[in-house]
C-alpha cells in the first residue's frame, strides 16, 4: 500500500524535494553570512561601547532573502492545497476510488496509510522549513528581541509543524467532503487563512493569563519597577486611572515617554484633555497634572519571553487537535459513505 | 428449479437504494446460482448501477438484505480477493501506465496474475508502458477489463462492460468471458443495453425496470415460462385467468399477447409461438413504461 502512496505521489515528492534543497542551500549560505555579520558587528560595538543601540543601526540580511524567509509562513497552506485537497477529492472525483477499493484491500487500511503518509511528508516539510528558518532567524532574534512578533512566530519553532498538520488534514476532509478538487482547493485556502488569522489574533494573547505590572509616576525617587526584558510580547499599556486601567488604543503605537527605561511611551490621546497641552510645554509637568486628576501611574501588560516555548507548544497543540478532528471527520466519511 | 441445489453466487432480500428524494432500486429480491453469466439489462436510470454497486460494496443500501458467495458484504481482504468490479465510467489512474496498474495490483492483491494482464495486453497490441490518459477509450476498457480478471474473482460484477469496445472486440471479450467461466469457479454479472450481445454469452437474467426487478432467472427456463400468442381481436379475460399477461398489443384486427404461461393455452382461436430474449425483454419493459418509451437500445452502439 505504502508502495502505491508512493507511486501516485512521486512526482509531487520529487518537486517538494528539490524545492526545499534549494531553500536549505540559499538559507545555510545567507544564514552563515549574516551569522558572521552579526558577530563582527557585536565585536565591534562591544570595542566602542555602543551596543545598547545596535538594533536600531544594524540591518542583517539581504532583504530579498529576508521576504523569502518571511513568506515561508504560506509553505503550510501551500501543502494544505495542493497535497491535501487533491489527495482524496481526486481519487473521488475521477472515480479511481472504485479501482483503489476494489483490490484487495480493506477501505480503512487504504485511507490509514495515504492519509498517514500524507501527515507524515506534512510534518516533515513543515519541519524541515521551519527548522531552517529557525536556525537562519538566530542572529535577527538577538538583535531585535521579537520572538512573538507574528511575523516571525509563526514561522518559527514547532508552530509551522502543527499548521502544516492542520492544513493537509483540511485539505482531505473538504476534499473528501465536497468530492472536487479545485473547490476543495479553493476552500481549504480560505478557511485555513481564517481560522490562522483569528487564532493568531484573538486567541493567541489569552493562552496563558499574561502579567501585568504597574508603576508609580517619576520612578527616580528609589523605586526601582521590574520592567520585562528580552522579547517578551507586550500586549497591553496605559495608565493607572482613579477608575482602573485606562490602556492605550494600540499597545504598539507611539507618544509620551513615561520617563522610565526601558517602558514604552504612551499615546497622546489618553491623556486627560487638560494635561496635554504640558507634553510639548513641560514634559515634567505632565505626571503632576496626571497625579492631580486621580491618576496614580502606569501599567504595562505582558507576556514575558520565557513563555515563548508554552506559547509554541500550545499553539502547535491547538492546530494539531484540530487537525485531528478532521481526520476523524475524513475517516468516518470514506468509512460510512458510499464510494 | 432445477438449479435449487448450486451453490448461490447472489442472494439479495429486498435491497432498497434511497438517495435523498430518488428511489435507486427498490425491494430487490435476485438469486443468481455460481457459474451463471447474468445478463442485467434494463433501460437507463432503472437501478442497474446502483444494484452491482450495492452488491460490490461501494454502496450501503438503505433497506434489505445481500449475502453475496454466502456472506455478508465485509471488508476483509479475503472477502474483497473473491469481488471484481468494473465501473462504467472505466476508472484508471490516468497518468500512470498499464504496467504501473500491474505493479499497484501486485501490491494490493494477494492473488493477482499480472502475467495474464501482460499477455492479454500484448495480444491487443495495447502498449504497456504508456500512459493510459493517451490509450484510446476501447483500449482502457480492455485494460480495466484485464485487470479486473487479474484478481481471479469469484464474483465479477461489470458495469457496461463493452459498451466502450468495437463490435469485433465486444465478440471477443464476451468470449473470453464465457471461457473463463467455464474453466470453473466464476459467477459473472454484467449490465449492458445490448441485448443481441447478451443474448450469444449469457445464461441468466435479471431485468431491472423503475428501479424494480421484473424477472430473475436462468433465461431457458423464462423462455420457457413465456408464450406469445396471436389472434383475432376478442375478449381475452379468460386467457388472463389462468395466465399472466404481460404485454398485451391490441390492433383493430389483431391481438398479440406476451404471457407468462401456466399450461398450455387452450383457445384454439390463438396460435402460440416461442418467445425470444429480446422479445421478452421489452414485453417486460413496455408493460413498465408503454410501448412508446421502452428506451432499450437492441442493437449497435448505445448512445
Amino acid at each position: 500500500m505504502t508502495w502505491v502512496v508512493w507511486r501516485n505521489h512521486r512526482n509531487q515528492t520529487y518537486v517538494a524535494a528539490a524545492a526545499l534543497a534549494a531553500f536549505a542551500v540559499l538559507l545555510l549560505v545567507t544564514g552563515r553570512q549574516m551569522a558572521s555579520q552579526y558577530h563582527s558587528a557585536l565585536t565591534a560595538c562591544a570595542a566602542s561601547h555602543a551596543c545598547s543601540n545596535l538594533a536600531n543601526t544594524l540591518t542583517l540580511g539581504n532583504p530579498a532573502v529576508s521576504l523569502l524567509v518571511t513568506l515561508t509562513v504560506a509553505v503550510p497552506c501551500l501543502m494544505g492545497v495542493f497535497w491535501g485537497g487533491p489527495l482524496v477529492a481526486r481519487e473521488l472525483e475521477t472515480g479511481t476510488s472504485q479501482f483503489a477499493w476494489m483490490q484487495s484491500v480493506p477501505r480503512r487500511r487504504w485511507l490509514t496509510i495515504t492519509v498517514g503518509w500524507a501527515l507524515v511528508a506534512a510534518a516533515a516539510w513543515g519541519g524541515a522549513v521551519s527548522g531552517l528558518v529557525t536556525w537562519w532567524s538566530s542572529p535577527v532574534n538577538a538583535l531585535e528581541h521579537q520572538n512573538f512578533q507574528p511575523s516571525q512566530f509563526d514561522i518559527q519553532g514547532i508552530v509551522p509543524v502543527g499548521y502544516a498538520l492542520f492544513a493537509v488534514a483540511l485539505g482531505i476532509a473538504v476534499g473528501t467532503l465536497l468530492r472536487r478538487t479545485v473547490p476543495a482547493m479553493a476552500i481549504t485556502l480560505v478557511v485555513f487563512t481564517f481560522l490562522r488569522l483569528v487564532i493568531g489574533q484573538d486567541f493567541r494573547s489569552h493562552f496563558l493569563t499574561a502579567i501585568t505590572e504597574k508603576f508609580g509616576f517619576l520612578t527616580r525617587q528609589g523605586h526601582r519597577p521590574v520592567v520585562p526584558t528580552g522579547s517578551y510580547w507586550l500586549v497591553s499599556k496605559g495608565l493607572v486611572g482613579p477608575h482602573g486601567l485606562v490602556p492605550t488604543s494600540q499597545p504598539n503605537g507611539g507618544g509620551v515617554s513615561v520617563g522610565v527605561r526601558g517602558l514604552p511611551s504612551i499615546n497622546l490621546s489618553n491623556l486627560p484633555s487638560a494635561c496635554q497641552p504640558l507634553v510639548f510645554r513641560n514634559p515634567r509637568g505632565v505626571f503632576s497634572c496626571l497625579t492631580a486628576h486621580g491618576y496614580r501611574g502606569l501599567f504595562i501588560t505582558y507576556q514575558p519571553a520565557s513563555r515563548y516555548w508554552a506559547f509554541q507548544g500550545i499553539e502547535t497543540g491547538v492546530f494539531v487537535l484540530i487537525a485531528a478532528a478532521l481526520i476523524a471527520v475524513t475517516a468516518m466519511v470514506v468509512l460510512r459513505r458510499d464510494a | 428449479m432445477m438449479t435449487s441445489n448450486n451453490p448461490v453466487a447472489i442472494r439479495t432480500h429486498e435491497l432498497s437504494k434511497r438517495y435523498r428524494r430518488v428511489t435507486a432500486l427498490s425491494e430487490a429480491t435476485i438469486t443468481v446460482p455460481e457459474g451463471r453469466i447474468s445478463a442485467l439489462i434494463g433501460p437507463n436510470g432503472a437501478g442497474k448501477t446502483t444494484l452491482l454497486r450495492l452488491l460490490a460494496g461501494l454502496a450501503r443500501p438503505t433497506g434489505g438484505e445481500v449475502a453475496v458467495l454466502g456472506r455478508h458484504l465485509s471488508q476483509e481482504p479475503a472477502f474483497l480477493a473473491d469481488i471484481g468490479f468494473l465501473a462504467q465510467e472505466i476508472p484508471l489512474y490516468r497518468r500512470l501506465s498499464a504496467e504501473d496498474h500491474i505493479a499497484i495490483g501486485a501490491h494490493l492483491n494477494s492473488r493477482w496474475d499480472g502475467a495474464a494482464v501482460r499477455r492479454r495486453l500484448e495480444s491487443l497490441a495495447i502498449p504497456l508502458d504508456q500512459r493510459v490518459g493517451t490509450l484510446s477509450g476501447g483500449q482502457r476498457a480492455q485494460l480495466a477489463l484485464a485487470l479486473t480478471l487479474a484478481k481471479r474473482p469469484r464474483l465479477l460484477l461489470l458495469d457496461e462492460p463493452v459498451a466502450a469496445l468495437d463490435p469485433l472486440a465486444r465478440r471477443q471479450f464476451l468470449a473470453h468471458l464465457a471461457e473463463a467461466v467455464a474453466d470453473g469457479g466464476l459467477t459473472v454479472v454484467l449490465s449492458s443495453h445490448l441485448v443481441a450481445d447478451l443474448e450469444r454469452t449469457c445464461d441468466h437474467l435479471i431485468l431491472l425496470a423503475a428501479s424494480r426487478v421484473q424477472l430473475c432467472g436462468d433465461i431457458d427456463a423464462l423462455l420457457a415460462e413465456h408464450q406469445v400468442l396471436t389472434g383475432p381481436r376478442k375478449d381475452t379475460t379468460a386467457i388472463e385467468r389462468d395466465h399472466t399477461l404481460v404485454q398485451a398489443v391490441r390492433t383493430a384486427r389483431q391481438t398479440t399477447l406476451l404471457i407468462r404461461g401456466n399450461g398450455p393455452v387452450i383457445d384454439p382461436a390463438f396460435e402460440t409461438s416461442a418467445v425470444g430474449l429480446e422479445e421478452l425483454v421489452l414485453g417486460y419493459m413496455g408493460q413498465r413504461a408503454g410501448t412508446g418509451s421502452a428506451y432499450l437500445t437492441t442493437i449497435g452502439e448505445v448512445q
